[in-house]
Parts: C-alpha cells; structure tokens; sequence
C-alpha cells in the first residue's frame, strides 16, 4: 500500500498536476500562434498567417538597439557576477570565519529586498556620487540581485567535491592558484556555468531597476514595457518576444540537463577516489 | 566538512620553521578575506549604503533636488498620517498575501505529487514546471494581457463567436486579472522550496505513522503537512516580499484599481519628482520586510530556492 496517496488520490494529483502545465505553458503558446496572425491587433478573428511581423522587428531600430544594449548589460551581469560568486562560495563551503552568519546574510539578503526599492535606492546613490546612468549603472545594479542566485548554484556543487581532492593537492606541494586551476575549476565548472547563465537571464529579463537607473540606452525589457501601452506595435513586440521566449527556454533547459549529467558524473568519480584512497 | 585544512596536518610541513601557528592563521585569515573582500565590498557599495541612503534621504540628513527639506520628518509624518498612502500599503499587503496563498495553494499538491509520487521522473516533470519562470516575466505579462485583454483573445473570441456583444468585464483591468497573472508568474517559483521540504522527508515516518493505524489523510496532517511547513513558508515568503513592491503586473493588467504602493513609490520618483516621500515609503517598505524576516526568519531555508 502506497502511504502517501491512495490510486484515486493519485489520478486527482496527476490531474492537477497536467492542468497547473496547461496553465502555464497555454499563454506561451497563445502568444507564439498569434505572433503569427496577420492583424493589426493581438486579437481574434484568424485573418491568415503572415511572418511580417518578424520581418519588421527586424527593421526596427529603436528594438535592435534595446536588444543590443540587453545583451551587453548581461554580459557584463553575468562574468562579473560570476567572478564575484566563485571566491565567495568557495569562502562560505571551505573557511571558518569571524562574523559568518553576519556576512552570509548580507550576501544573500538582495533576494529578498523588493527591486522597486532597490531601484531607488540606487538611483539616490548614482544621483549622490554623482554617476552618469549608463547601461554600466543598469549592470551594477543586476550583479547585486543576481550574485546570491549564483551564490547559491555554486554553494552545493562545492559542497559535494571532497575538500580531500585540494588537501591532496596542496600535501603535493601545489600552491593554491595551482590547486584551484586543476582541481577545484575544473570540477567545479559545470556549475560556474549555470551560475553565468542563471546571472544572465536575470539580467535580460530584469525591467525594475534597469528603468530607475538607465540613461538614453534602454534595455529590451524596458522598451518592452514602454511600448505595452500602444497597441499598434505590440504584434512586432511580440514577436521578438516569442523569439526571447524560445531561446530563453533552449539555454535553461540546455543548462538544467548540463548540470544533471555533470552532477552524476562528479558523484561516480569521486566515489572511485575515495574507493582507491581506502585502498591505497 | 573540514574546513581549510591544507596546512592543518603537520606531516605536511616541507619546511619545519618557516611557518609559526602565528604566521599561518594570519596567512589563512589574509586568504580568506582576500576570498570575501571583492563580493562583500560590491554589496556594501552597491546595496548596504545605498539602502541606508534611501534612510538618510528621507529625513532629510542627503538633499539632492532642489527643494528637497533639509533635516526633516515632515515626509514621514506626512505618510503616516495620511488615509490615501497607508492605505495602498495595506492594499498591497492583501495583494500579496491573496497572491502567495494562491501560489501556495497551487503548487503545493504538484509539489506533493513530483517529490512522493512520481518516482524517478520527477526531476524531469520539476523541469517543466520550472522552465516558465526561467523565461522572461515581461513576456509572461504579455500574454495575458493579449488573452485577457479588452480586445483580447479570450473577449475578441467570445464576440466573435457571438456568445457576448460587449467585452466581459471582470476579465480585464480588475482584481481578479491582478491576482490570476501574478499566482500564474509565481507558482513555479514556489513549487521549488515545497517540492525540496517534501523530498527531503523520511519515508520511514509516512510508513510509521500508516503502520500504527493512521489514515492516509491523518498521516498528511499530523506528519507530512508540519514537516513540510519549511517549504511553505520559504515559498510563501518569497512570493510575498516582492510582491509588496510590485506594480508593473497590476500596471499592465489591473487598469485604475492597478495603482499599488510600488507605483505611488516608483512615480513619486518619476513623475511626481518628490524623492524624500518616495524614501519614505520605499523605507517603510523596507521595515515592512525587516518585521517579515524577523517573524519568519527561522522557517527560511535559502537553500531549498537553490536546488
């Protein structure tokens, strides 16, 4: 006997579970089919299939820009965040340290800080030291919200690579940039790859701050959110949008799967290390 | 887990005297902090000090527009005292806790379902679940405002068919849509904590409980439901705090009844050009979340939002 559901139990859950993915994935698909409706509102009826609208957006300026000012933001979000990240979860999983639990909540506590906050408490300080906004300023502000995701994909990586592998390495004689460029990089890079992801599609995606601190270069989100008030040229957005939609999927899925394989290999070789240092 | 031990071991001393337990520890604690210091210096700079700032601003002690007050809790008083302010705070609050119930209510049978039932594939099916949230909340919106909307799917639909002539109301611009969109943006967020708690539970103590006579649905409330309750607050906090500050959802599908605290704090910022009174509010904001953590502060389990 199953104890945590009975058979009718479960065919109610799975029930629930297929509806809960209907409903979240039916306006992605709504939007997808109607991005290809030849009509100048996002609306019903059919009037045929067209791909015009991505056609425009490809001539569109003013959206090429924002996405080319999204794409750098991110970028720059994501190496420096990682850069960030790596030494501090490699601090929290392997140092004892005066003040840690002081020092870990204030490294995690931008996740729970509301980004309209944020936002403005950026914009005081940009205002104060006297920082032109720029999509740096936009970018400074996205490494505060996006390190603690990174911190926390980095963290149970670390914690599941025996420290016995860098003490083998140091007893060797390795320094430790050596130690950590063979030992501790390498097996930890599957994860530093999901925190630089996870770092970049929080920052393409981010419209709050990216609107108190931008400057004359605005980010796609942002352009996104001023043009939701004319209907005219939401089915263009809305293209791009579809596009965004798909090739954000494509890289979390991709990098979710990465991580899963990785995270069994890892598994199976160390237990090997640890099976030949008992028996060494 | 063995913490900095690669000096820990005598044996390992290449040469005997050219390091002192003094001279070690302070090598350690340089290492160490030289770890720390670029990640903790950022968010002081970028986040501690500027949230101060907000502080500081409100009262007055930073001016930087022109007829900002200097040294003043006029604002402050102001927004506490006055009906219109306190109450699009409390409207917020009823937002965000109607948003994470729902949430809550949502995920957590799925959440029950992936990490009790469905076996092995339950990785895979958290996945699909998972992915929406990774795509962008922007685009989410979007889409429903294209299907609720006035001109929408759902209402362009209904007349074309001919089952209303005019638009249904209550679809668009209403509480009803504010609520629907943003439990639709959070659910998958907060399925992850749940699903972390549930998984994390000793089976052995759902066969203990059934083998010493409970029911399937006692042993839920008395063994399952409390032991997850990590899970839930961790989802339910984590919905509700940014919530509070939200108003690009409520802007973009909740039409006049859409003006939330987060939108009186974001145009006194824009429009209204009134800083001292935006801090004002965005520190209330913060205290609001600071009273939140201090409540719940021992349920959260950061680590279960990672997994």
């Amino acid at each position: 006997m199953n104890v945590a559901v009975s058979n009718n139990g479960r065919r109610w859950l799975w029930v629930m579970f297929w509806v809960l993915v209907v409903f979240l994935y039916a306006p992605l698909v709504i939007l997808l089919i109607f991005s290809f409706n030849d009509r100048e509102l996002v609306s019903f009826p059919w009037e045929g299939f067209t791909l015009r609208w991505y056609q425009t957006f490809l001539d569109n300026a003013e959206i090429l820009g924002s996405l080319r000012v999204s794409l750098m933001v991110a970028a720059i979000t994501a190496v420096i965040t990682t850069v960030l990240a790596i030494p501090a979860s490699i601090a929290l999983v392997r140092r004892r340290f005066f003040a840690k639990g002081l020092v870990s909540g204030v490294m995690l506590a931008p996740l729970v800080i509301p980004l309209v906050v944020l936002g403005t408490a950026l914009l005081i300080l940009f205002n104060a030291i006297g920082i032109p906004f720029s999509p740096l300023t936009i970018a400074i502000g996205h490494i505060v919200i996006a390190l603690p995701f990174a911190i926390l994909t980095l963290v149970p990586r670390l914690e599941r690579i025996p420290a016995s592998l860098e003490e083998a390495s140091r007893d060797l004689g390795a320094g430790w940039l050596t130690t950590f460029r063979q030992i501790t990089w390498p097996l930890m890079l599957p994860a530093i790859f999901s925190a630089f992801l996870l770092s970049f599609v929080i920052s393409f995606d981010e419209v709050v701050i990216a609107s108190f601190v931008a400057g004359d270069e605005v980010t796609f989100p942002v352009y996104l959110y001023s043009q939701l008030r004319l209907p005219r040229r939401l089915p263009q957005v809305i293209a791009v949008a579809v596009v965004i939609l798909f090739i954000s999927a494509i890289i979390v899925i991709v990098s979710e799967v990465l991580r899963r394989v990785t995270d069994r290999k890892l598994e199976s070789e160390t237990t090997v290390h640890e099976e030949e240092v008992a028996t060494a | 887990m063995a913490t900095d031990s690669a000096t820990a071991d005598p044996s390992t001393e290449v040469a005997p005297g050219a390091e002192t337990p003094v001279r070690r520890r302070r090598g350690r604690w340089r290492a160490t902090s030289g770890l720390l210091a670029t990640p903790t210096i950022w968010l002081i700079v970028f986040f501690v000090v500027p949230v101060v700032m907000v502080g500081l601003y409100s009262t007055g002690v930073i001016t930087l527009l022109r007829n900002d007050d200097y040294l003043s809790l006029e604002h402050w008083r102001f927004f506490l005292t006055s009906d219109t302010y306190l109450s699009l705070f409390w409207k917020s609050v009823r937002m965000s806790l109607g948003v994470s119930i729902t949430s809550v209510l949502l995920a957590y049978p799925v959440a029950y379902l992936l990490a009790l039932i469905a076996g092995t594939r339950k990785y895979t099916l958290l996945l699909v679940i998972i992915v929406p949230f990774l795509t962008s909340y922007l685009l989410r919106v979007l889409a429903w405002r294209v299907i609720l909307g006035e001109q929408g799917v759902v209402n362009s639909f209904l007349q074309t068919v001919g089952l209303t002539d005019q638009p249904v109301e209550w679809l668009f611009y209403s509480q009803f849509a504010i609520y629907a969109v943003l439990a639709y943006v959070w659910v998958p967020f907060v399925a992850l904590p749940i699903f972390v708690s549930l998984e994390n539970l000793d089976h052995h103590l759902l066969e203990a409980s059934s083998d010493l006579g409970a029911s399937r649905l006692r042993t839920f409330w008395t063994v399952t439901l409390p032991l997850s309750l990590p899970g839930v607050v961790a989802g339910f906090i984590f919905v509700f705090i940014p919530t509070l500050g939200e108003y690009i959802t409520p802007q973009l599908v909740g039409g006049p009844g859409g003006f939330m605290f987060g939108s009186a704090i974001q145009s006194a910022f824009t429009a209204g050009l009134d800083w001292q009174f935006g801090s004002a509010m965005a520190m209330f904001l913060i205290f609001a979340v600071a009273v939140l953590l201090v409540v719940f502060g021992r349920f959260l389990n950061v680590r279960s939002v990672a997994e």
